[in-house]
């Protein structure tokens, strides 16, 4: 009995969805606006990254992406870095979208058609974004668009992290 | 045996779960389209619920707690 508890909970471990503390999943995706030029997480590593997992037909999605764009202002990108990963099944709404909100295009903006980064997040909405250390590891999930609150809270806490 | 026998009936119950019966939030592309939503132009929407209550002799039954009966 003790024996198919312990296989059950390891079972149940390894389809537990990633949470603070566990190793962000590492990724290779295509850029937004050119498929030919991947970015991976190992490429970011050194630098706190906000991993914002979006689409264009998500109203959540839209309501946050100004908050991105001015925060991405305020840090440099050398020490944080906004990075959206679009699962629009049409990468040109994406791009007219972010043509509006984003037209210097300082957030990196990925596309992950085939939807891995939510599958592998196991999701529980859209949007949902990761603050994932310097190290690789994820410090804090947001499910839902960030209020002001939140991304007060969020600046704190780079500063925390990387200084202003 | 039997516990194996238990463990992969419960796996792959789990898995028929998560897969058949769920649409997971980044798989509701289609459902965000106007066309989609009941009233796609918002608009129309009291138009057509004028027009609604002159054929059916009904009105309310858009919220939970009206029967669209007409008696409230």
């Amino acid at each position: 009995m003790k024996k198919i508890l312990l296989t059950l909970l390891i079972t149940l471990e390894l389809f537990a969805a990633p949470s603070v503390g566990d190793k962000a999943v590492s990724f290779t995706l295509p850029s937004l606006y050119n498929l030919q030029q991947k970015t991976s997480m190992q490429s970011l590593k050194g630098k706190v990254v906000l991993l914002n997992l979006w689409a264009s037909w998500c109203n959540g999605c839209q309501e946050e992406m100004p908050k991105f764009v001015a925060l991405q202002k305020e840090f440099s990108k050398a020490k944080f870095q906004i990075v959206l990963s679009s699962i629009d099944s049409d990468p040109s709404n994406a791009i007219n979208f972010l043509q509006d909100v984003d037209p210097s295009k300082r957030l990196t903006a990925l596309y992950d058609a085939k939807k891995k980064l939510p599958k592998a997040y196991k999701c529980l909405g859209m949007p949902s974004s990761f603050l994932i250390s310097k190290e690789g590891k994820i410090l804090k999930v947001y499910v839902g668009s960030l209020d002001d609150a939140q991304i007060k809270e969020l600046k704190k806490n780079l500063v925390k992290l990387i200084g202003k | 045996m039997k516990s194996l026998l238990l463990l992969t009936s419960l796996l792959f119950l789990s898995a028929c779960s998560e897969h058949l019966v769920r649409v997971m939030p980044y798989e509701k592309e289609f459902f965000a389209q106007d066309k989609m939503s009941l009233s796609p132009i918002g608009e129309r929407a009291e138009q057509e619920g004028h027009i609604f209550l002159i054929r059916e002799a009904s009105a309310g039954g858009e919220s939970s707690f009206q029967g669209g009966c007409g008696c409230r």
